[in-house]
């Protein structure tokens, strides 16, 4: 601590000492769920992660995995790193045992084998260990200073003296005594909310904080081998219904690039009644990762449907959800009615009817046949007598004067008339 | 050497062409029309490039013109993606065609802006797949970025523009213009080609009716199927009253601009 004031001190006793000071209320419950999502990140590199819920840090079980990350050091490096870009300063340390890891990453050191331990950190102050600090006090008062005093001592004596508790702790500590922890599981569901150092106002200012936001979520899912397909994005206003902002996917991700290119369309549009004072973001379920993504060429079909699902997810946040769809064949023989909108997974099915238009006229336009010339026809169409749009039609293929080639046809029921229905482009 | 350097350039720059010598660097899709493919410079669609067809008016064959390289590629499963089509696509007519249905992606868009917006972000997806738009009007800066972004994925882009692009400059790579050639069928002229002299116009017959009776010529509307009597119920004949062929709403409230760009002898 810098300008004189030490852990321990009272408030107005630091403020007095330290004039700039800026006190921080501390938060357990924030710090808690801040390491959970951290254990969710660190679940990618180890199947044993461990929060230890009375001091804030993890724990990883990294030996299993030394053939694929190398020594813990390189581990360490890799999620200081990670942890880094997600806003956070991790302090790593390793070592044969918990407790012992515990001590090493004060001193930001790896020790290789359990024979290094009482040699590496014996020389640490008995302040140091993780004990209650009226234990220390007592120790400390009997003239012990270092972690190596207490362990030249007999376990017998130390029983006696501090009762059966710090034997255990150090015996622990050197891995004499196995340490079972209860192991950390992957959560659900994701949920994290971020509060906001000064208010927003512009939606773009919003992206930054969101960007980080969507960055913890994805690492949280590459560590639970999990993707998210819809998210959901919660602006709290001082005093105002929150906005709700749904980040709908074509298909499960979980790559933040992805997510951001669809929040980006959709904070362009929004409009923020007031200024934003926090953020939160949440996935309620998160899917189990499937195998057959990311194939190796990019021009397989597999691809070409994750580009385009991508395009459609990105014209659909700015456009609306009803911009972009499919078109498949309904049976129905009065051709307005012989197709529909698809959804995008959604299968097509179709008749082949040869000799149709390409394009249908939205809806059927009168016209002057002597205007036109026939071609081809009639080709009786007469249905629709269930539903009560009962037609009966003689179609026909007819040039324009222009030399453009149409459908026209000629309306028995309910109408008499002729109407002009396709194009032949 | 220098001389080396120089044909390297050519090669491997489509924008640098020299005199009659053709580009061969230009990666193309053959149009399966023959003639067609004779005539373009790369022996067919540009990949990776803009191609405009000038349509006077619809129904000339400028959907049948495209429609064999659409149903290959999308047999390969890659997408075709219409922006703001002017009609409806007509699903069983188009399957008959061989154009898979389950590559086919409809775009709707409330006014021109957004068609453009969305026309540009379809070109810049992935790679591979066409893209068809039918922009009423388009600049020639706008008319560049989607030229570069159909480059950089090098995709198929087509767009359907009304007669008067004709008098316009384009940085498309190629520019179609299709018009009624009589009884030969579409008459369809080359007007640019990137990378060669604009070849001599082809016509194809796009109809098996085309060849059979277009004896008719323009002046005579004849009617050769129908009796009469089919006809007594018609209003009195307002020569092209109403719309001929009305297009597609948009899916948001009307557009403030109309778009009748694509077919000029639209009343509205």
């Amino acid at each position: 601590m810098s300008g004189g004031v030490s852990p321990g001190m009272p408030v107005p006793a630091a403020r007095a000492i330290l004039d700039s000071l800026h006190v921080i209320e501390r938060d357990e419950a924030a710090e808690q769920s801040a390491l959970e999502r951290l254990a969710a990140c660190c679940y990618r590199y180890s199947s044993q992660v461990c929060i230890p819920g009375d001091r804030a840090g993890l724990l990883l079980e990294a030996g299993a995995s030394r053939r694929l990350f190398g020594p813990p050091k390189n581990l360490a490096k890799r999620l200081q790193g990670e942890l880094g870009q997600l806003g956070y300063h991790a302090l790593p340390g390793s070592a044969p045992t918990p407790e012992a890891a515990w001590l090493a990453a004060d001193e930001n050191g790896h020790i290789d084998s359990q024979a290094q331990i009482r040699r590496e950190l014996g020389a640490l102050p008995l302040g140091r260990l993780h004990l209650d600090a009226a234990r220390i006090q007592a120790m400390q008062r009997m003239g012990f200073r270092q972690l190596q005093d207490l362990l030249r001592l007999p376990r017998k004596a130390l029983t006696r003296r501090f009762g059966p508790d710090l034997p255990n702790y150090l015996d622990r500590l050197l891995g004499i005594l196995p340490d079972p922890r209860k192991l950390y599981r992957p959560p659900e569901s994701f949920s994290s909310c971020l509060e906001l150092a000064a208010e927003i106002h512009a939606c773009q200012a919003l992206l930054f904080p969101l960007k980080r936001l969507l960055g913890e979520l994805c690492s949280v899912l590459r560590g639970g081998d999990n993707m998210v397909q819809s998210v959901q994005v919660t602006l709290e206003h001082e005093d105002h219904a929150d906005s709700l902002l749904e980040l709908g996917l074509q298909s499960p991700t979980q790559d933040p690039e992805r997510l951001l290119s669809v929040l980006r369309e959709r904070l362009e549009r929004l409009k923020l009644p007031q200024a934003v004072r926090e953020i939160r973001v949440e996935a309620p379920k998160l899917l189990k990762f499937s195998a057959g993504q990311g194939a190796l060429f990019h021009d397989t079909p597999a691809e070409q449907k994750q580009d385009i699902e991508q395009l459609a997810e990105r014209l659909q946040a700015r456009l609306g959800r009803q911009a972009v769809c499919g078109v498949t064949g309904v049976e129905d023989h009065r051709p307005e009615y012989s197709w529909r909108r698809r959804a995008l997974n959604e299968a097509a099915e179709c008749a082949t009817l040869a000799h149709r238009p390409a394009w249908l006229l939205p809806k059927p336009s009168r016209c002057v046949i002597e205007n036109y010339q026939i071609l081809a026809g009639p080709e009786r169409i007469e249905s629709g007598w269930w539903d009560g749009r009962d037609c009966r039609r003689d179609y026909f293929v007819v040039r324009d004067s222009h030399g453009s080639l149409l459908w026209a046809f000629h309306e028995y029921k309910p109408k008499r008339g002729w109407y002009l229905h396709g194009i032949f482009a | 050497m220098q001389e080396n350097a120089l044909d390297k350039l050519l090669d491997t720059t489509p924008e640098l062409w020299k005199g009659r010598r053709t580009n061969h660097r230009q990666q193309t899709l053959p149009t399966t029309y023959a003639r067609l493919d004779k005539r373009l410079p790369g022996k067919g669609w540009p990949l990776g490039a803009v191609t405009e067809l000038i349509t006077p008016q619809p129904g000339l064959g400028e959907l049948s013109l495209l429609l064999p390289v659409l149903a290959a590629i999308s047999e390969q499963g890659q997408w075709v993606v219409l922006v703001d089509p002017p009609w409806i696509p007509y699903p069983a007519a188009l399957q008959a065609r061989g154009l898979s249905l389950e590559r086919l992606l409809l775009v709707r868009t409330r006014n021109e802006k957004e068609s453009l917006w969305a026309c540009e972000q379809a070109l810049r997806n992935g790679r591979g797949g066409a893209v068809l738009a039918w922009p009423a009007r388009i600049g020639f800066a706008r008319l560049r970025r989607l030229q570069l972004a159909a480059q950089e994925s090098a995709k198929l882009a087509f767009l359907y523009r009304p007669a008067s692009a004709r008098q316009e400059s384009s940085p498309a790579a190629l520019r179609l213009h299709l018009q009624d050639g009589g009884h030969k069928g579409t008459r369809v002229s080359i007007i640019k080609c990137r990378g060669s002299h604009p070849p001599p116009p082809v016509w194809i017959p796009f109809s098996t009716y085309a060849n059979t009776c277009h004896q008719t010529a323009d002046h005579e509307p004849a009617v050769t199927h129908t009796s009469r009597t089919l006809l007594a119920g018609d209003p009195p004949a307002a020569p092209r009253a109403g719309s001929a062929y009305p297009r597609a709403e948009r899916t948001g409230n009307s557009d403030s601009h109309q778009r009748n760009g694509g077919t000029p002898r639209t009343d509205h």
